[in-house]
């Protein structure tokens, strides 16, 4: 039996337009907005409206009505201009465009680095800014597997690009080779497609570059030999990386269009050595140098191997630099902004 | 009439098939909100009333998708918020034209010469713009001055450009018969496909709550608005309905002929009013209280609601239920008599 006087502060938390504090019996807060209710619960967006939460009933001691009431807010801003207009070159957007930042997410420090160049800013603390042919940008590493969702969060973005290095599992790929996503699949075969208005964006300003169109398969350890890149591209995909999958996830749930640009390290034919196996945390030259250098002693054939990894890492670096320099600015044109 | 061949016939066979399969409760059209932030704030809205954080929220192109495989209307109408700030519309609009979705997006057009590159011309699409009446009641509808001409040059642009165009107006208080009757002759010179009208609902949290008609004035607007049409004049809309308007036929309102999906999921009971949220469509059907919607349940938020969302469908049905009113119907079409 719920308390009647609960009851009824729930129906005015259900008509509420703004924010309330749910204060719980346990002594804990929640501020959020009350979009539904049910005979045991009410169903809340949290106060960044990006997560739903179900709360019961029996957990909740009181409701405070804290925050704006937009209803409320709309009504006296009507009340107030009552017969005058908005002038004629008031921003056919509303103030709801133009300052939102093209997202391009990395794993690694290099990748980020690589962003910086191609965009002519400097990469600080794990991130970019930049401003190419009047739009935003902003590069984000985030490090391998995650950190996506929380970055598109971060910088509310109008699209989001996955970028960085990646294994070709196609024969015709090799080191260099750009790759311009059509989807993406992860390991159990669910697939994402990539927004095509922002894909054809990207595919006109690479034009002449010479790029692939395909799909991605997503992995969470890397696919080191060309036994386990043959078995990725049974369906036809075109490379493999450990980023793109988080990413496209991420910008779907915002509603946002994504695209993935990724570069061929490692064709399908070739193996990695085993401390490139690791997926160390944003692959930190502290990490790698001494893993490489101790790889590098067990022999000639290891140091062959080194120095070919560094030139088709070279040559990667090189072909997404140039590729990122040609799409900023229709990236930065592109109509399909919020 | 201005509704297309291929239109009719698809929702003739769509109903025809739900007569069949014995089906009671069948949408005709799904009111697709994929955002609620607006570039304007029109004096008779209660739609846009959030707080900032859920107006930048944005469904994604999949939700929008599965939401129209889940419900299967024939015809999706992209309302909200204004639809062309979704970083994605196009990929939206355009996955469901590929499924054969007949997509009316409805816009106020202030982006829409902008956006028109992204969009491609077909029978399955087409822009619906938002048109309150002549210059001065319209920039007064919307409260900002130059949107009346904003809209007829973006109407210009895309019908230039091959693209289906229709209007869709909301009558309030207050308005003047004679002026409406040389807006639809405007609209039709204009070379709009077919026009779309309908007396505007009251939301509690719209800022201006004076302006709404009650039902009776509705009739005698409609009637002497409507009455000996034009035979220039095209609506996008059934007969029947826009004799409902005059006063001609009494009709009840079908509330699940054009379910809503929008942030919060599946809108109880309709359109209008948001009595709560259903996580699917079936959850939607099988779960809402119809009997305390429409007028004859005496809910006193039905009692004046002539609006198109509720009894449009209720006008489509009687097509079918009769000889006489499928009769009346083509009459209608065919002479442009009301």
């Amino acid at each position: 039996m719920t308390d009647p006087r609960l009851a009824e502060l729930v129906e005015q938390a259900f008509d509420y337009r703004g924010y309330v504090t749910l204060r719980r019996t346990d002594g804990s807060a929640l501020v959020g907005f009350v979009y539904d209710r049910g005979p045991s619960h009410v169903e809340v967006f949290d106060e960044a409206a990006t997560t739903r939460i179900r709360v019961a009933l029996a957990d909740i001691a009181g409701i405070e009505f804290s925050g704006e009431d937009a209803a409320r807010k709309s009504q006296d801003i009507w009340e107030r201009r009552k017969g005058t207009l908005e002038p004629r070159d008031t921003p056919a957007s509303g103030g709801w465009e133009q300052t939102r930042p093209v997202l391009l997410v990395t794993a690694l420090d290099r990748e980020l680095r690589i962003v910086a160049r191609a965009l002519g800013a400097s990469a600080r603390e794990g991130g970019v800014r930049a401003r190419v042919a009047g739009g935003d940008f902003v590069g984000a590493c985030v490090g391998i597997g995650g950190g996506a969702r929380s970055a598109v969060e971060r910088h509310e973005p109008r699209a989001v690009v996955s970028f960085g290095f990646a294994g070709g599992l196609d024969a015709r790929l090799r080191p260099g080779d750009l790759v311009l996503s059509t989807g993406v699949q992860d390991e159990g075969g669910q697939r994402i497609t990539a927004a095509q208005p922002l894909r054809a964006t990207a595919a006109a300003a690479l034009r002449g570059l010479g790029f692939f169109e395909g799909e991605i398969v997503c992995t969470t350890a890397v696919a080191a030999t060309p036994d386990a890149k043959r078995t990725l591209a049974k369906d036809g995909a075109l490379a493999v990386d450990m980023e793109t999958e988080p990413v496209a996830r991420a910008a779907g749930e915002a509603g946002l269009p994504w695209l993935a640009l990724r570069a061929i390290v490692d064709a399908a034919d070739s193996t990695l050595p085993p401390f490139a196996r690791e997926a160390g945390n944003r692959g930190h030259l502290t990490h790698f140098v001494p893993a490489a250098l101790k790889y590098a002693a067990s022999g000639p054939r290891a140091v062959a191997d080194l120095i070919r990894l560094a030139r088709d890492a070279r040559r990667a670096g090189a072909a997404l630099e140039e590729a990122l320099r040609r799409v900023a600015p229709a990236l930065a044109a592109w109509g399909g902004s919020a | 009439m201005g509704i297309p061949v291929a239109q009719m016939a698809a929702v003739t066979k769509y109903v025809l098939k739900q007569r069949l399969i014995g089906r009671e409760r069948y949408p005709l059209v799904l009111m697709l909100e994929p955002l609620f932030r607006c570039n304007l704030a029109c004096t008779g809205c209660g739609k846009i009333q959030y707080p900032v954080s859920l107006l930048k929220k944005n469904l994604s192109v999949e939700d929008c998708l599965r939401a129209s495989d889940e419900c299967g209307a024939p015809v999706v109408s992209i309302a909200g918020g204004e639809p062309l700030l979704h970083p994605q519309i196009t990929d939206i609009a355009h996955g469901l034209v590929s499924r054969g979705r007949f997509v009316y997006l409805c816009t106020n057009a202030l982006l829409l010469e902008r956006k028109l590159d992204s969009f491609q011309p077909s029978k399955y699409l087409s822009f619906s713009v938002h048109m309150d009446g002549p210059r001065a009641e319209h920039d007064l509808s919307v409260c900002r001055e130059g949107v009346y001409d904003e809209a007829v040059k973006a109407i210009r642009a895309a019908l230039a450009r091959g693209f289906r165009v229709t209007t869709n107006t909301t009558l309030f208080e207050g308005v003047d018969p004679e002026r409406m009757r040389r807006f639809f002759d405007d609209m039709m010179e204009l070379g709009v496909e077919g026009m779309m009208v309908s007396p505007g609902y009251s939301y509690e949290k719209a800022p201006d709550q004076e302006h709404f008609l009650r039902r009776e004035r509705s009739h005698r607007l409609f009637a002497r608005m409507l009455g000996e049409p034009k035979r220039t004049w095209r609506f996008n809309q059934s007969p029947l309905f826009l004799q409902f308007l005059m006063g001609k036929r009494d009709f009840e309102c079908t509330p699940w002929g054009n379910p809503t999906y929008n942030i919060f999921g599946w809108q109880r009971p309709c359109y209008l009013l948001q009595d709560g949220y259903a996580k699917t469509f079936r959850e939607l059907m099988e779960d809402t209280d119809w009997s305390r919607y429409g007028r004859k349940s005496g809910n006193p938020r039905c009692q004046d609601c002539m609006v198109h969302c509720g009894f449009e469908p209720t006008a489509v049905r009687a097509a079918f239920d009769s000889p006489r009113a499928m009769g009346a119907t083509f009459a209608a079409m065919v002479t442009g008599r009301l």
